[in-house]
């Protein structure tokens, strides 16, 4: 029988979680299907998957890329008269202090990949260890971890991401770190969960029969069995960034000007929605593009990885 | 005529890797008050051929051939017509008691609502008969135990429920799935003396479909052997078990545990493992895994060889089996 | 069950205080009325000086001195007053905001969860049409637009259409609540901006749930039993698939105020989000704490609703 476990106050129950791996992952059923709608499936999966990555990669070096090409700096002031249209010599038209929006663009999404992978990372790192030796360790360990990991959940995340942007942040770490502190505990469940499971398995027995250190146990028995999940969450992490980085800006808490991000881009524009709709839609849809890729691409992933849902039948 | 007429049934799935021709061709019929057992390994298309007569089985899967049932073509039913049959007068015990009840609702409510649907009784007479259904297949103190939850039950309590559900409508027609796989080894025969009590109960026809040959003796009055997707010998009980002519029941009787055994003999298993079904071999399915195959086998798919009246086995080498010196015990 | 509930009451207290602790030190770190007053406040002299410096204890430590009279008053009932808002009582203020918050909230999370339920059960149950696809790339697109964003692009296709036809449906900005008319004209933008993303998600996650549940053996059973589809369907499989998701409605709704920043900011919409937001920019401490009190507290009271709406739904799990 299962273990229908009732947590303190925040916990959630374990069928919700695998529910909730369910809800972002892909087609549970291994139902059959006819055989071309099966193959174009398959295509269209990888297709998907691989297209985000692609897109993804094309995206990441068009913003490194064209800056450089660019005839103008991102802060040079009256590379054109202030709020043109876009035309030739200014493809996304400029800004109201004459600002070449198109390089303004470009290096903004540079600035965002980067903050949302910092951010990524950072989460993954602090998650991946809280969970690690809280699923490891158990007991009081665990306890109090667990309690820590559910405090942060019940503190309302924007409170403190805009007192604590509006004190300390303006630089790409400082918002990384910001977000990351606050991100953390999604994937330190998961992380925690994998140890639960995988501590009670029998190559780690056997690992611990034969000796082996806690640390050892850990990092070469487990841990490589948990990377797949990890990765899949740093990858959907990424687009959370994207997202959250943008937001902060809209309320003029990110990344501040004249360094351009994707996000600040908008709210300079936020104002200009009757005349110049483009200047907020261009960045806009850059910012779903990327996320929509980043979640195809964590969700092809996970298909990749799981086993299950590849077998027939 | 036969209550439940099955001619050529056939039964193909597509996957990622092929066509998946999980049953091939099956043809059999079941008079009232019979027992057919049909045995099999697993992936010998016995249950699907069940899922295929109930029309269970996923939308995907192709199905040809004929079913038919007291009249009707249940192929060719609409659905609703189909589900009027399902549940009254045919019934379906499965397999895994822990898994096919409902854990959100009650026993009893389960049960009763079997009876709602296809009769016209209050909710009240239902649950009367729910008890007395509870009764009959052996759960003590029903009215209590009715309204109780799927997991507040035993494996074997919860099979006797399924049972009861099954039998609720007095089907004409009961097909029980592997009833008593999933079960613990010490309440399987409970649990078959069960069923086979509820089925005199009711005289219903029963479809009993099993891996184990030693548990229809006793109960089947036919035996069908299946493998890989077809039927490879068919008789009444005593032809299967002592005037058998085919080399895979062979295999089958002599991986059951005797209890004249000699305890120093290992218990006989059949050797290989059963057939890949999205890379069957060329002619005989058997055939790989047959210490009596010819050539021939490799090339074409034996047809039936009459071996008696109402007995007939897929072999090409019947001949060259050597003659059972076992004597009935 | 009574005293299930009354232990996770007791067993979120310590909890509490410590996000309260962490919040108020935070916000006391990260700003100082006194300061923030005098910049506004070009006549005040050493005695308004020093009153607020009473009021707000400004020459005791931070933590526990500041915090431990904070909380005091509150469990009290006291939540302080708003600094700039001519020292109004906060709970009030939140009462007030509070109110227009739930005018779109409610709705939307009404909205939010019947439309999981159906879109995830339909996409489920009509897995791999057309319809289908449909519903789930839709959804994508919803988990991966920024809200504010979905909110923008909603008032630049009312202003759009305004600039084509003339008219206007929607009011893009502030709250008219007058007559119903008037009220679903100005909150209908900020609902659906509210809605956009627990939706998308909450589809997903309904969908999941439905596959996984229909594909399961007691839905065989139930078909084999004769009732019809829609029997099987919405009760047989609903009531089963709606356990989890019962989760993720309270965390939703939590979550609805976390958007209600966002969307209230957008469609100027005087709620608890723009308070929070005009308050953290003013440094005005006790609303910033008076909205987080909320916050906390919503979250904390779904959590455990949705914990007890978990056992009632599933049999199988009892409170001990």
């Amino acid at each position: 029988m299962e273990s229908w476990t009732r947590g303190s106050a925040l916990t959630e129950i374990k069928v919700s979680e695998t529910a909730l791996e369910l809800a972002i992952g892909e087609e549970i059923t291994t139902e059959a299907k006819s055989l071309g709608r099966q193959t174009w499936e398959r295509l269209l999966h990888h297709r998907l998957a691989v297209g985000s990555g692609v897109i993804l990669i094309l995206l990441s070096i068009s913003f490194w890329v064209v800056p450089n090409f660019s005839p103008y700096l991102f802060d040079q002031v009256a590379a054109g008269p202030p709020r043109s249209a876009p035309s030739m010599s200014h493809p996304f038209g400029t800004d109201p202090i004459g600002r070449d929006l198109m390089v303004r663009t470009f290096t903004g999404g540079q600035y965002s990949i980067r903050i949302a992978a910092l951010v990524a990372i950072t989460t993954t790192l602090i998650g991946a260890v809280i969970g690690a030796i809280s699923g490891f360790f158990g007991r009081w360990v665990d306890a109090s971890l667990s309690w820590i990991t559910n405090m942060v959940l019940v503190i309302p995340a924007l409170v403190v991401l805009l007192v604590l942007a509006l004190r300390y942040g303006s630089g790409p770490w400082a918002i990384a770190f910001i977000i990351a502190a606050l991100s953390w505990p999604r994937i330190a469940r998961i992380v925690r969960g994998l140890f639960l499971t995988f501590k009670e398995q029998d190559f780690v027995q056997a690992a611990r029969a034969a000796g082996a250190k806690p640390a050892r146990i850990m990092f070469r028995h487990i841990l490589p069995n948990t990377f797949g999940p990890i990765m899949v969450e740093t990858t959907l992490n990424v687009g959370a960034a994207i997202i959250l980085e943008s937001t902060l800006s809209f309320f003029s808490l990110g990344v501040r000007p004249p360094t351009p991000t994707l996000g600040n881009l908008m709210e300079a524009a936020k104002g200009a929605i009757d005349s110049r709709a483009y200047e907020l839609l261009i960045p806009g849809a850059i910012v779903t593009l990327i996320s929509l890729c980043v979640n195809f691409l964590g969700d092809g992933l996970r298909d990749a990885l799981d086993p299950t849902t590849k077998r027939s039948r | 005529m036969a209550l439940l007429e099955v001619k050529d049934l056939k039964v193909v799935f597509p996957t990622d890797e092929g066509l998946v021709e999980a049953v091939n061709e099956i043809s059999f019929e079941l008079d009232s008050g019979e027992v057919l057992a049909v045995v099999g390994e697993s992936g010998s298309g016995k249950s699907v051929s069940a899922m295929a007569i109930m029309r269970l089985l996923p939308k995907t899967a192709r199905i040809t051939g004929h079913v038919g049932f007291d009249g009707q073509s249940l192929l060719d039913l609409p659905m609703k017509g189909m589900r009027r049959i399902r549940g009254n007068d045919i019934a379906m015990i499965f397999q895994d008691p822990m898994t096919a009840l409902n854990p959100v609702f009650k026993v009893g409510a389960q049960i009763a609502e079997i009876i709602l649907v296809h009769r016209d009784v209050s909710a009240k007479q239902a649950m009367s008969r729910t008890i007395d259904l509870l009764e009959i297949v052996g759960i003590s103190e029903p009215a209590r135990r009715a309204l109780q939850y799927p997991h507040e039950y035993s494996g074997g309590m919860r099979q006797r429920a399924m049972i009861a559900m099954a039998i609720a409508n007095d089907p004409k027609l009961l097909i029980a799935d592997e009833p008593t796989t999933a079960l613990d080894v010490t309440i399987q025969s409970q649990v078959m003396e069960a069923i086979k009590a509820a089925q005199d109960a009711t005289q219903a026809a029963m479809l009993l479909i099993t891996h184990d040959l030693g548990l229809v003796a006793g109960v089947a009055d036919r035996i069908q052997v299946m493998y890989g997707g077809r039927i490879f010998e068919s008789a009444d009980a005593d032809g299967i078990f002592y005037r058998n002519r085919n080399p895979y029941t062979r295999g089958l009787l002599a991986s059951l545990p005797r209890l004249d055994a000699r305890t120093q003999d290992k218990l006989y298993t059949i050797p290989g493992s059963p057939p890949n079904l999205l890379r069957m071999p060329p002619g005989c399915a058997f055939r790989p895994r047959c210490e009596f195959a010819l050539d021939i086998c490799k090339q074409e798919i034996p047809g039936f060889t009459t071996v008696e009246e109402d007995h007939v086995s897929r072999c090409h080498n019947i001949a060259g089996l050597p003659s059972l010196v076992e004597s009935p015990s | 069950m009574l005293i299930y509930a009354v232990r996770r009451i007791i067993a979120t207290i310590p909890l509490v205080l410590a996000a309260t602790s962490i919040v108020f030190v935070l916000t006391s770190l990260g700003g100082d009325p006194v300061t923030a007053k005098l910049a506004t406040c070009t006549t005040c002299d050493a005695s308004a000086y020093q009153r607020l410096i009473d009021l707000y204890e400004l020459d005791k430590p931070i933590y526990p001195q500041r915090y431990l009279s904070w909380l005091t008053d509150a469990v009290s009932g006291d939540l302080g007053v708003s600094l700039t808002q001519g020292e109004r009582p906060v709970k009030d203020i939140l009462i007030e905001r509070g109110k227009n918050t739930f005018m779109i909230a409610i709705p939307a999370f009404l909205l939010i969860a019947a439309g999981a339920v159906a879109f995830g059960v339909y996409s489920a149950v009509r897995q791999y049409s057309i319809s289908d696809y449909v519903i789930t790339g839709a959804s994508f697109i919803g988990i991966s637009m920024p809200t504010f964003f979905f909110g923008l692009l909603l008032q630049f296709f009312v202003v759009y259409w305004l600039q084509k036809t003339g008219q206007k449906f929607f009011y893009t900005s502030g709250i008219h609540i007058d007559t119903f008319t008037e009220y679903i004209k100005s909150a209908s933008l900020p609902i659906m901006t509210l809605i956009l993303v627990s939706l998308a998600g909450e589809s997903r996650f309904q969908r999941a749930a439905t596959l996984e549940v229909i594909n399961s053996d007691y839905i065989r059973t139930a078909r084999a039993k004769g009732l019809p589809e829609r029997t099987v369907i919405f009760k047989h499989a609903l009531r089963n698939a709606l356990i989890p998701l019962v989760t993720v409605w309270a965390l939703d709704f939590a979550a609805l105020l976390s958007g209600a920043v966002v969307t209230e900011t957008i469609f100027a919409w005087p709620g608890l989000g723009r308070e929070l937001i005009s308050a953290t920019f003013a440094q005005d401490l006790d609303l910033m704490m008076g909205v987080t009190v909320v916050a906390i507290f919503l979250t904390v009271s779904f959590n455990l609703i949705a914990d007890l709406l978990y056992g009632v739904l599933d049999p199988r799990i009892r409170f001990d």
